[in-house]
């Protein structure tokens, strides 16, 4: 595997890839990159796996230049043209995941099969969205996690560095920061609108004690999208790819199998 | 050196046990702990202190904007501007200010302070602010990280709307006027003084340093909590080349003056604990991402936090301050008018300030003490002061306000340094 930077029209992004087989691209979640993640790494062993970090987070740039939410499927369209592979599967996870369903949305062609994994987008008055802004560390971990001391595991691309203590708290505002452009005040842009545009194949995976996004969410984003199902992982919160991985991996290949 | 009358709108009414039951007098207060009779009560009181406050010879009133908090009842401060331009003669009113990011369009902020500066004869300054992480991004809405590009458009149309002899169209990217030709415009020409009030973010320091604007530290904790902050400005100014003079900067401070030390304690330490212990701020509401940017947070990080010390700001909040040792620390400025003189003076010149905003009413103050202090500190703290920086011109307040007030200035035997 290889963490490269690929540049296009005024970005500059960190692409994780490895693995051969078909294209697979993953984009990851609101709060940063995952890095070698054994989750990415698994679905290496059978596919292409393309998982660019946002434009903003870590040391990716090109942020100033995303106008809103179709200025991000633009850009992950070109990204995914540059590579040269062809339609691919597309995993997004949290904020990934409403950015995958708006790529899916907009760019049919390119989309094979859509994974979404506890993901932002919608909006109901019942059950509510919490607002992941207010929540301190404590909170966060309770919400996030169905047992929350697997918070430990999670994997990320950041490096802490002991000579710069206040890095990671600076890394941490500057990924939320940008996250704030699409699910500041209400993580809703009118993804719900666009639902109905996607033609692939869709899975929606969601860990059933995820309480930052309510799982009733999986039955709506499977209600719009015109072909789509609910994989459900018991016993999993926001992050079931980290904290159910086998559960996780046996769904998500089953279906991009199928 | 100049004065402008100041107070926050803080609703008095709370209960006693309102901190520790409550976690934040801002975004989500119950409501049902405020009465809205008193709250009208309440407002004719500031307007009767800002029209004393006019007669006894400030430079000016000030008036600011918060938005769903018992701190701070003034969710557009156009509105308490509005009712002293009318009935006030001299004094500027300092609109300070006005979020200018909220808006939409931005320029009915062009034209109530168009409205605003023709009612009082030419008096307005124009304030524009970013609104705390409370107000703008948590009760009003706006994506942090959207903040400053809309406050900087809306600054750029407000400011031509005042000027443009033609209409004009406006295609920005979060307004889209196809016919922008604002009625009524500006008395003053090319337009009204600006001032921008900061929190330290290097952006907002190029920003008073490119417009020469005046900058403004609006806090509650003194001089030893802003001495290093401020000391940065202008060492910041001074690298850039920009105006040094004093007054282009303005300061917040509570001031608190009666006939002797004892009598200032008995009048106000009651409504000074009440200010700092009723006004907690979620934690959750204080440092949103992307409100700060990375710049500004290393050099946060970096600056630390002064001569006070954060367990100094606990106690100032949880009211284990005594009245003294809140005026030690630098909170307040207490005791007779000599002392008050003395202690403004120093920091005055510490900070290099010649725009000072003392905050005559606190808290749960009655209005009897409140209008006692605003009369001590016009009669016997403004004359005794007004030496300082006299040297330096000052381009950021209203010419019809320097004039009216010079020409009404007490002149008590004397005064002088």
């Amino acid at each position: 595997m290889t963490l490269r930077t690929d540049v296009s029209g005024g970005f500059s992004v960190r692409v994780w890839t490895a693995g051969s087989g078909s294209p697979l691209l993953y984009l990851h979640g609101l709060e940063g990159h995952p890095g070698d993640a054994p989750f990415l790494k698994r679905l290496a062993e059978r596919h292409r796996v393309f998982a660019p970090e946002l434009p903003g987070y870590g040391e990716s740039s090109g942020f100033e230049l995303i106008d809103g939410i179709l200025g991000m499927a633009l850009h992950h369209r070109q990204l995914v043209t540059s590579w040269g592979v062809g339609a691919l599967d597309v995993i997004g996870h949290s904020l990934g995941g409403m950015l995958a369903a708006e790529f899916a949305a907009i760019n049919p062609q390119l989309t094979r099969r859509l994974v979404l994994v506890d993901a932002y987008g919608l909006w109901m008055d019942d059950p509510q969205v919490p607002d992941p802004f207010v929540l301190n560390e404590t909170e966060l971990k309770a919400k996030k996690w169905a047992h929350p001391e697997a918070a430990g595991i999670e994997p990320s691309i950041f490096v802490a560095d002991p000579a710069n203590p206040g890095a990671a708290a600076l890394q941490r505002s500057k990924n939320l920061s940008v996250a704030t452009k699409f699910m500041w005040p209400i993580p809703d842009r009118g993804l719900r609108g666009r639902l109905g545009y996607v033609e692939a194949p869709t899975l929606v995976v969601h860990g059933t004690e995820d309480r930052l996004m309510p799982v009733a969410y999986a039955d709506e984003f499977a209600r719009l999208i015109p072909d789509a199902k609910v994989a459900r992982i018991d016993d999993a919160g926001h992050l079931p790819m980290v904290e159910c991985e086998d559960a996780f991996m046996e769904a998500v290949e089953g279906f991009l199998a199928g | 050196m100049k004065f402008h009358w100041f107070a926050e709108v803080t609703y008095p009414h709370l209960p006693a046990d309102f901190p520790q039951k409550h976690k934040s007098a801002w975004v989500d207060p119950p409501v049902s702990l405020m009465d809205p009779t008193k709250v009208g009560e309440m407002y004719r009181m500031f307007l009767r202190l800002m029209e004393q406050a006019d007669r006894e010879g400030f430079d000016g009133l000030a008036v600011n904007e918060h938005h769903q908090t018992a701190f701070a009842m003034s969710p557009s401060p156009n509105l308490l501007a509005a009712s002293l331009a009318g009935t006030t003669e001299n004094a500027a009113i300092l609109v300070i200010g006005d979020s200018i990011a909220l808006y939409n369009p931005p320029t009915r902020v062009a034209e109530e302070m168009a409205y605003l500066d023709c009612l009082s004869g030419g008096r307005l300054i124009a304030g524009f602010v970013f609104g705390t992480p409370m107000d703008s991004v948590f009760s009003y809405g706006t994506p942090p990280v959207e903040l400053r590009e809309r406050f900087h458009e809306a600054r750029n149309l407000i400011l031509r709307s005042w000027q443009e002899q033609e209409p004009f169209a406006h295609n920005g990217k979060y307004n889209k006027l196809r016919y922008v030709n604002v009625w009524p415009r500006p008395v003053q020409q090319p337009r009204p003084p600006v001032w921008v009030p900061g929190s330290g973010s290097i952006e907002t320091w190029d920003l008073v340093i490119d417009e020469n604007y005046c900058y403004g530290h609006l806090s509650f904790s003194g001089l030893g909590s802003a001495k290093p902050l401020v000391d940065g400005f202008w060492e910041y100014v001074d690298k850039r080349g920009g105006d040094m003079n004093p007054n282009r900067m303005a300061f917040t401070q509570i001031c608190c003056v009666a006939e002797t030390e004892e009598q200032a304690e008995k009048d106000y330490a009651e409504a000074v604990r009440y200010f700092y212990t009723h006004n907690p701020t979620s934690p959750a509401y204080v440092q949103p991402p992307g409100y700060h940017t990375q710049a500004t947070l290393q050099a946060q990080m970096a600056r630390g936090g002064g001569r006070l010390t954060n367990e100094d700001r606990m106690k100032a909040a949880r009211g284990e301050l005594s009245f003294w040792e809140y005026d030690e620390k630098g909170f307040i400025i207490a005791g007779t008018p000599k002392r008050v003189r003395e202690r403004i003076r120093e920091l005055a010149t510490s900070l290099r300030v010649g725009q000072l905003i003392p905050t005559l009413h606190m808290g749960n103050l009655p209005e009897e003490t409140a209008a006692k202090n605003t009369e001590l500190f016009g009669r016997e703290v403004i004359p005794y002061l007004r030496d300082l920086w006299a040297d330096q011109p000052d381009h950021w307040t209203p010419q019809v306000s320097q004039q009216r007030v010079a020409a009404n200035a007490p002149t008590p035997a004397g005064v002088g340094r």
